[in-house]
């Protein structure tokens, strides 16, 4: 694993030349799954991006691995659950909940949204920032990767908040923080169910590592609203981006592509009709199924 | 008409309370939560007294007739003494309590109050079990040999739609009292007794996948004491399941043939809610009255439960699942900590 992911960051040529005492490395913990669902990031992964890390710059190295807590996660539970304090004590980490962290107010405009963050200041206080997403799909963005990590950067745990202005607030956030490295666990991804990918990616930019995910995830980019904003913001630019290693067909032809008819309209109008037969018939719908 | 109230109002309360509203001759006249969220929603449902405090809530209705609890674990206990010194028959949630000794007062309580008191193992009212229960006394599997119950689901980390804040009580073993096996296993231990009577803990398996303070994995062998048949329990937390998709099943293995549950389940839970939902709305439009929850299949049985208590209280009857089947099926769980903690 550890000579995948020094292989990806070597194709992609992320120069190692800097000076580094404090790395902070940010995976998707989004809730209480474990990484071979396919929802979380796998800490086999992070675990030998550390030792990749320490081969570069150290053992002395200060790694801590950041997660802010969300509407219904708690990074104190999440951790033990999902095997992090497992990696903390094997290779000598910290864990750290970006939601304890000092914040900072930090407005920005996107797409005539006025959206307001509380930035975590460790972030921008480590010498190197890699963040660690996931390869899914997600209903209401198509996609879940390099930049929709970066909003679960958020240190106000009610992220819910956001969701209505969900494709510009991941715009938004990622005008803030800018990961210097972006490292994609593919090894399990996310569609209509699991599937072994045995996938890598690296990436410097955030907007590029996510265009070739939604062509991986067999999406046209374009058709992926966040990634349009962010062009518009100027945030990025498909033009040049140049892909190295394996072809994108066979992850693509592999993975279990979420169809915009069964992801979007079954889902809503299937609420809709109970929403509507609650009405005509008076009968119950247990609350669970009314949360959408 | 029986005057009720609902304390706490989580997913399961407030299902009751909903539930309250379609059984004939039952008045709901408060409901309590910590919450003002859920307080807000029992309002908007029609519920016009709702506190914070329970205690309050039992002090402020000397008319109460029942109430229904579906408080935490650690309270159920403390909140079921309350009800049955105010002289209310009770309804209370699954597990009666965290532990047999807890179980064993509150035994002692409902007889000394004569009231009534009925714990929610719904399972026993699944449409399936039901049918199982029905084929088995007519004999047509013989002797049941073994019984297989399982179900893996996400427990306290259910996912319906989006995802779910996980009360924090889950995470204190004190307060929760167990982890899957007092979860689920509680109702595959309860289904085990009502097909196969009391029963003794063979070995028990108890696994820690998630790395939590209590088990989220459990696979439980047992002994009728009544009769041949061993039970295979298998239950876990462990599971990402997204509904309709229910990873539950039980299977009575006869020496004259088998019943599955998944024989008895619809096919497409989908084209089931469509048919079942149109003789409902078919139902309403002649003036005659609805079969709550049957669209859903598995959730009808809260329905059918709370029915069937309210039946008891109206006829004095006994209802079929006592504060004893609690006690019974939490001895057989401690039985189980104890074998799995020797087995370590």
């Amino acid at each position: 694993m550890a000579d995948s992911i020094a292989k990806a960051i070597d194709l992609i040529g992320f120069d190692w030349g800097k000076e580094a005492n404090t790395v902070i490395i940010k995976p998707n913990l989004n809730y209480y799954w474990e990484a071979n669902t396919g929802c979380t990031t796998d800490p086999q992964v992070v675990g030998a991006l550390v030792d990749c890390l320490r081969s570069k710059y150290g053992k002395d190295l200060t790694i801590k691995v950041a997660e802010a807590d969300a509407s219904a996660m708690k990074t104190k539970h999440v951790f033990p659950m999902l095997g992090y304090n497992k990696l903390a004590k094997d290779k000598g980490i910290e864990l750290f909940n970006l939601s304890d962290d000092a914040r900072k107010r930090e407005k920005v405009s996107i797409n005539g949204h006025e959206i307001e963050f509380e930035v975590p200041q460790s972030l921008g206080n480590a010498d190197l920032f890699i963040n660690v997403p996931k390869l899914k799909t997600m209903r209401v963005t198509r996609i879940t990767c390099a930049m929709k990590n970066i909003f679960g950067c958020i240190a106000a745990p009610r992220k819910f908040v956001y969701h209505r202005v969900l494709n510009e607030a991941i715009v938004g956030i990622n005008k803030i923080l800018h990961p210097d490295l972006t490292i994609v666990d593919g090894l399990v991804g996310l569609g209509r169910f699991p599937v072994k990918l045995d996938l890598i990616m690296g990436g410097t930019d955030v907007f590029s590592v996510d265009w070739i995910a939604a062509q991986i995830l067999s999406y046209n980019p374009r058709s992926v609203k966040f990634l349009r904003i962010a062009m518009h913001e100027k945030l990025g630019n498909p033009n040049g981006i140049v892909t190295y290693g394996e072809s994108l067909s066979q992850f693509r032809q592999k993975f279990p592509k979420e169809g915009f008819i069964s992801q979007k309209l079954l889902w809503g109008l299937q609420f809709k009709l109970l929403r509507l037969y609650k009405r005509v018939s008076g009968d119950v719908i247990p609350p669970f199924l009314e949360e959408e | 008409m029986i005057k009720v109230a609902v304390a706490g109002l989580g997913r399961q309360g407030m299902l009751h309370l909903m539930n309250c509203f379609h059984v004939d001759d039952v008045q709901v006249v408060a409901a309590a939560d910590m919450s003002k969220k859920a307080r807000n929603k029992a309002k908007s449902l029609g519920v016009k007294n709702v506190y914070e405090e329970y205690e309050k809530m039992l002090k402020s209705h000397s008319d109460l007739d029942a109430v229904i609890l579906a408080m935490p674990n650690f309270l159920h206990l403390s909140s079921i003494q309350l009800a049955l010194e105010a002289g209310l028959n009770v309804f209370t949630e699954k597990p009666l309590a965290n532990t047999a000794s807890e179980c064993q007062q509150i035994v002692n309580l409902t007889r000394k109050s004569g009231r009534k008191l009925m714990v929610g193992h719904n399972c026993r009212f699944y449409d399936l079990s039901e049918k199982m229960k029905q084929q088995l006394n007519y004999g047509s599997i013989g002797d049941v040999e073994v019984v297989t119950a399982e179900e893996v689901i996400n427990g306290p980390f259910a996912h319906p739609y989006v995802p779910t804040p996980v009360s924090e009580w889950w995470f204190d073993p004190k307060k929760a009292g167990g982890g899957v096996l007092l979860d689920i296993g509680y109702h595959m231990i309860d289904l085990f007794r009502f097909f196969a009577g009391e029963a003794r803990v063979l070995h028990a398996y108890l696994g820690h996948r998630l790395n939590l303070p209590i088990e989220d994995t459990a696979i439980i062998l047992l002994q009728s004491i009544s009769s041949n048949a061993k039970g295979i329990i298998n239950v876990g937390w462990y599971e990402r399941t997204i509904f309709p998709r229910f990873d539950f099943r039980i299977i009575l293995h006869g020496n004259a043939g088998y019943l599955s549950s998944e024989d008895l389940v619809p096919r497409n839970i989908y084209t089931h809610a469509v048919r079942v939902g149109m003789k409902n709305i078919l139902k309403r439009v002649v003036g005659r009255k609805i079969t709550p929850l049957s669209y859903t299949y598995f959730y009808e049985s809260y329905y059918k439960e709370l029915k069937h208590f309210f039946d008891c209280v109206r006829t004095g009857s006994e209802p079929s699942v006592s504060a004893e089947d609690g006690l019974r099926t939490i001895e057989t769980i401690e039985e189980a900590y104890q074998k799995a903690e020797k087995a370590v």
